[in-house]
């Protein structure tokens, strides 16, 4: 018997597979994910935040919102609600994520296209433009696409996909699925509990045999952005303040000593400097770095700020980290001080503008509030298969303290925290989620046509996608 | 510069060191080169040494992989839509197929490529291999008659049953999805829409007794849909005609008790909801309860082996040799007086104030039957298991008859315990019950010239010491008899003279008689005759009597004896009874009572027997 290499075919019947060229978009606030149905990983990341300029000409890509140019105001499309908002501009992200990595313009009629044509031929040339424009207008015709949606999408945004993606992209098939579900399908399990942290928002999301329980989805805005806002807040309090400066204002820089003030050369923007927010975007990405290698999560027993574990964490070693402008320190307890709040609102660092978080949002408390809701028959085989899943719970150590803070609510139940080690399968769990799904054979079925739109307008995404 | 003789000078070895090098130096290479390692540089194969690498190297060609298939031209590929015929839409997919070579796959020219191509966008597949995927539930059905007639609810409009079984249908009776996802809403708008031609009064009436949109639980979702199906199952199928299936089922739903269900899942709830220390209690009371069993489990199996063997020895004799001794009740009896004596004295040790232990033994045991006896032995026989598995387990070991005598072994049937000498064992043997037999026999002793101490007891003198007396209480009994006969004859004779001489007897034979009874008072009547009799030799018999029984207490040889001495004296009765048959109104007391004597001499056991047959 031979081993199948990479050009070997898989057997028929061998898994359930039958690819049919379907897209899986998964928007989310920091990323939009896509690609097709049946690889690993997205092909196309691309980032949720765009940048406008003042004359209304959208940038869309992770090189155009990075560049220091003036007039670019960077603009996120997600709502505060963790449901789209800009949907005009997210149709046009979206379409910028898919054809730009994934199906391109779609190829013109030979004859016209311009290849064959000779040096002189100005007004075919014109032709063409015009083709490529009404090709590009129909960007999917070929694929079908299947879109992931939050678990607490409204009725009226759920619509406004399947049109987007009939009207607008002309898919041939269409279907929406939560992201909940997705991710747990992802692990390999049709029933669990999700816990989704992302950017913007963290969600537990209870699934039952591929279907989302309603009633049990809990979100709250305590996530990946909270815990920036927390290590900028102590940024602020620190003293001396410690200074942020992104990369893009920086020249050069020399080495300096630990807690000294930076020693470099800036650049200057006189004539045209970038806007706030762009300044804001790019300070965030430091954040973001900073999360990755310095912050840590207390991975209990017991609460961070309980007196004697923050004497504990006195005695660990630091971890140092340099800023863009050569500024650089060793962050000892403090460090554990900026995702606390994710676990014990009380931790959380307070100001005028960020009013102390409820009780209610923290994690552990969301996760009792899904369990709560769920029929008691129920719970034990939802705490055996709890699925983390989402960038922010990348922290370090953040799934010890998950599993201390769940067994400490549900100490007599089994509790099993499957939490995929690679970093791609738990940012994109979801995304990878709806590639298995879209490239089942057995999907085949389940997809909405766009006959059926037709017939029966936006509506049976209601009916359809349950 | 320095050649290698100079270095050896400096460092004061000797010059002719070379050849012993040069021998060291060649003997590693034969062995180097017989294993050459493959697939590596000699270079980096030389570094290796005499040791073999520590991971296995193999050549790169030794992959087990398929090859590359790569004869003939590359295989087409094309995008082929399909249907599925599960749906009912008829939506095109296209997936990637082979291209089937159908005909003459190679052909020239471009001719040949439009044709194909144009064969397969009219060729459209139709993929039925997830068709199987397609699944309707099964759902019970009803009509509008049969609703009105038989399934019509207090708490159910019409409505929202037909809502509850939509939902069901939509979601294949997962009953937690169906309850998340049940929000019906007694569609007011639509039915004002609807009502809005009719009046106002109808329309307040239609909605009023359902307006309150309730907020259902499982079990009442699921206690109307399966009393609806219970009622419908019974309407379709009588419940007669249901097969066992069938009438599981009904049976399932009608007994479906949503009160029962509720406080259930309550108590399931409060089970989940339990905070950490009655976790942590439980925990422990568990591991408690386990440890607790494991013991039981280790104590009932140690009873069970140990009973095993004290009830069924098996029947090989060299390794159950040391339990036999343990089958008979005696013995076991023997075996649970030892063990009451250690543990007494075990208690004694320890200071005897810890209380009764649960497994110590207490004198009460000592009565029980041998079975309950058995059951204490094997509580007892836990703590001395160590002490008693080995000697039960020693093979026995036999010896010749010759090698027995010289090593002077000598087996017994059963030990008393403790050690005795066996000047006290002879000594032992010299006294009988009563003093006078006590002195007939040492005087009969010292008229042999054995000696009063005899210096060196060993078993072989103890045992010729026995047989001595053994003879000589069988010589002193011997004697008795014929003493005793030779009084009964001259009784006799006195008699048969005084009948010759004198012709009255009635009154004058009772003196005579008393010589023998010794007794004052005469009596006419038989049985109180018998009585005092029996009475009255019990004082001058007694001796006799004690004295075989110890006969027999100490030997199986002394009943032996016994038996022979029956023999004897029923000969001698025999005589007797010959000799006074003529008389027959006196002889019947008289050889009964000499019957009765002689009977006496054997042994208590005869003696009894013999009075019973009297009485």
């Amino acid at each position: 018997m031979n081993i199948p290499n990479s050009s070997t075919a898989p057997a028929a019947g061998e898994y359930a597979g039958d690819e049919v060229s379907a897209i899986v978009l998964d928007p989310g606030y920091s990323t939009v994910r896509a690609g097709f149905a049946g690889e690993d990983v997205p092909k196309s990341v691309c980032p949720s935040f765009y940048g406008l300029t003042d004359e209304g000409k959208y940038l869309f890509g992770e090189n155009a919102i990075h560049a220091p140019v003036g007039n670019v105001n960077i603009k996120n499309y997600w709502g505060s609600d963790g449901i789209v908002e800009d949907w005009d501009t997210a149709t046009k992200l979206w379409e910028y994520a898919i054809t730009s990595r994934l199906t391109g313009a779609r190829p013109g009629d030979p004859a016209k296209n311009g290849l064959n044509d000779g040096a002189d031929a100005n007004g075919d040339a014109m032709d063409m433009d015009i083709d490529a424009i009404e090709n590009n207008e129909k960007p999917l015709e070929d694929s079908p696409l299947l879109v992931t949606e939050p678990g607490w999408n409204s009725a009226k945004a759920r619509e406004k996909y399947i049109e987007i993606a009939m009207e607008d992209w002309g898919t041939p098939a269409f279907f929406l699925q939560k992201t909940g579900v997705l991710a747990a399908f992802a692990s390999g399990k049709a029933s669990g509990i999700i816990i989704d942290v992302g950017a913007s928002h963290t969600s537990v999301t209870p699934v039952l045999d591929g279907m989302v329980l309603r009633k049990g989805v809990q979100k709250s805005p305590l996530a990946g952005n909270f815990v920036s806002s927390q290590i900028r807040q102590t940024f602020k309090q620190a003293t001396p303040e410690i200074p942020l400066t992104p990369h893009y204002l920086v020249q050069s820089k020399t080495q300096v000593d630990a807690g000294a003030p930076a020693q470099a050369t800036y650049k200057s923007f006189s004539s045209n400097p970038p806007t706030d927010s762009f300044r804001l975007n790019e300070e965030d990405r430091i954040l973001t770095e900073f999360k990755e290698s310095v912050v840590e999560v207390w991975p209990g027993p017991g609460r961070f700020t309980n007196g004697t574990n923050e004497e504990l964490a006195k005695n660990m070693p630091g971890r140092p980290f340099e800023m863009p402008d050569g500024w650089n320190q060793v962050f000892g307890p403090e460090r554990f001080r900026a995702a606390e709040g994710l676990f014990d609102a009380s931790a959380a660092l307070t100001s005028e503008t960020n009013p102390r978080p409820k009780d209610e949002q923290t994690i552990p408390r969301l996760v009792q509030a899904a369990v709560q809701q769920v029929d008691a028959d129920q719970r034990p085989m939802l705490l055996s298969n709890i699925v983390v899943t989402g960038g922010s719970t990348l922290l370090y150590k953040f799934n010890e303290r998950l599993n201390y803070e769940i067994n400490n609510i549900y100490p007599s139940t089994r509790n099993k925290l499957i939490a995929p080690g690679s970093v791609v399968e738990r940012k994109y769990a979801a995304w990878i989620g709806g590639s298995i799904l879209a490239s089942l054979g057995s999907f085949h079925q389940l997809w909405i046509s766009k006959k059926e739109y037709e017939e029966h307008g936006a509506g049976i995404v209601e009916k359809r996608c349950r | 510069m320095a050649s290698g003789r100079d270095v050896r000078d400096m460092l004061g070895l000797p010059a002719g060191a070379d050849v012993p090098k040069a021998a060291v130096q060649k003997r590693p290479k034969p062995a180097g080169g017989s294993r050459k390692i493959q697939g590596v540089a000699r270079e980096v194969a030389a570094l290796y040494g005499e040791r073999p690498p520590p991971v296995a190297v193999y050549e790169e060609k030794k992959a087990y992989r398929a090859k590359r298939q790569s004869t003939g031209p590359a295989k087409k590929w094309v995008q082929q839509p399909f249907t599925n015929p599960a749906r009912p839409d008829g939506l095109i997919l296209k997936h990637w197929r082979r291209k089937p070579t159908a005909a003459p796959a190679v052909q020239e020219s471009e001719d040949a490529a439009m044709q194909d191509s144009e064969n397969l966008d009219a060729y459209l597949e139709s993929c039925t291999d997830y068709v199987k995927y397609d699944i309707k539930v099964d759902m019970p059905t009803f009509t509008d008659e049969e609703y009105d007639a038989q399934l019509r609810s207090d708490d159910w409009s019409r409505e929202e049953t037909d809502y509850l079984f939509e939902v069901v249908q939509d979601y294949s009776y997962r009953w937690a999805v169906i309850w998340d996802r049940y929000e019906f809403e007694p569609s007011k708008n639509r039915q004002i829409t609807q009502d809005n031609a009719n009046a106002d009064q109808e329309q307040a009436l239609s909605t009023l007794p359902f307006a309150p949109s309730k907020k259902r639980s499982v079990e009442d979702l699921k206690a109307r849909f399966y009393e609806i199906s219970a009622k419908l199952m019974k309407l379709r199928i009588p419940e007669v005609q249901m097969d066992a299936d069938q009438y599981s089922t009904y049976e399932m739903l009608t007994k479906f008790d949503p009160v029962m269900e509720r406080n259930r899942k309550m108590l399931a709830t409060a089970l989940i909801n339990r905070n950490m220390d009655e976790v942590k209690e439980e925990e422990f009371l568990l591991t408690e309860l386990q440890r607790i069993n494991m013991a039981a489990n280790r104590l009932d199996a140690e009873r069970e082996e140990l009973r095993s063997r004290l009830d069924a020895p098996p029947p090989n004799q060299q390794v159950s040799a040391g339990l036999q001794a343990f089958t008979s009740s005696q013995a076991l009896q023997a075996l649970f007086q030892q063990l009451f004596q250690q543990d007494r004295s075990k208690k004694r040790a320890s200071g005897g104030g810890t209380g009764p232990g649960r497994l110590s033994l207490s004198a009460n045991d000592m009565v029980h039957t041998p079975g309950s006896a058995q059951q204490q032995l094997s509580a007892a026989n836990r703590r001395q298991s160590m002490a008693q598995q080995p000697t039960a387990q020693t093979p026995v070991k036999h010896l010749s008859p010759h090698q027995e005598y010289r090593f002077n072994v000598s087996t017994h049937d059963r030990l008393t315990s403790g050690v005795t000498f066996g000047s006290d064992k002879l000594l032992k043997m010299r006294q009988a019950k009563s003093n006078v037999q006590t002195q007939k026999i040492g005087t009969m002793l010292a008229s042999l010239g054995v000696a009063e101490v005899i210096s060196i007891p060993t078993s072989k003198v103890g045992d010729v010491f026995e047989n001595l007396i053994t003879k000589v209480s069988k010589l002193l009994d011997v004697r008795k008899v014929r003493e005793k006969e030779e009084g009964e004859c001259r009784v006799l004779l006195a008699m048969k003279e005084r009948r010759e001489n004198g012709g009255s007897a009635s009154v004058e034979p009772r003196p005579k008689q008393e010589i023998p009874d010794s007794q004052g008072t005469p009596d006419v009547d038989a049985d109180g005759e018998n009585d005092d009799e029996e009475d009255a030799e019990g004082d001058p018999e007694n001796d006799e009597d004690e004295d075989d029984a110890e006969g027999e207490e100490n030997e199986d040889r002394g009943g032996f004896n016994g038996e022979e001495d029956a023999d004897e004296d029923l000969d001698v009765d025999a005589e007797g009874e010959d000799e006074s048959s003529k008389q027959q109104s006196r002889a019947t007391s008289i050889g009964g009572a000499g019957h009765k004597r002689s009977a006496s001499v054997f042994s208590q056991g005869s003696q009894q027997s013999s009075k019973r047959l009297r009485k």
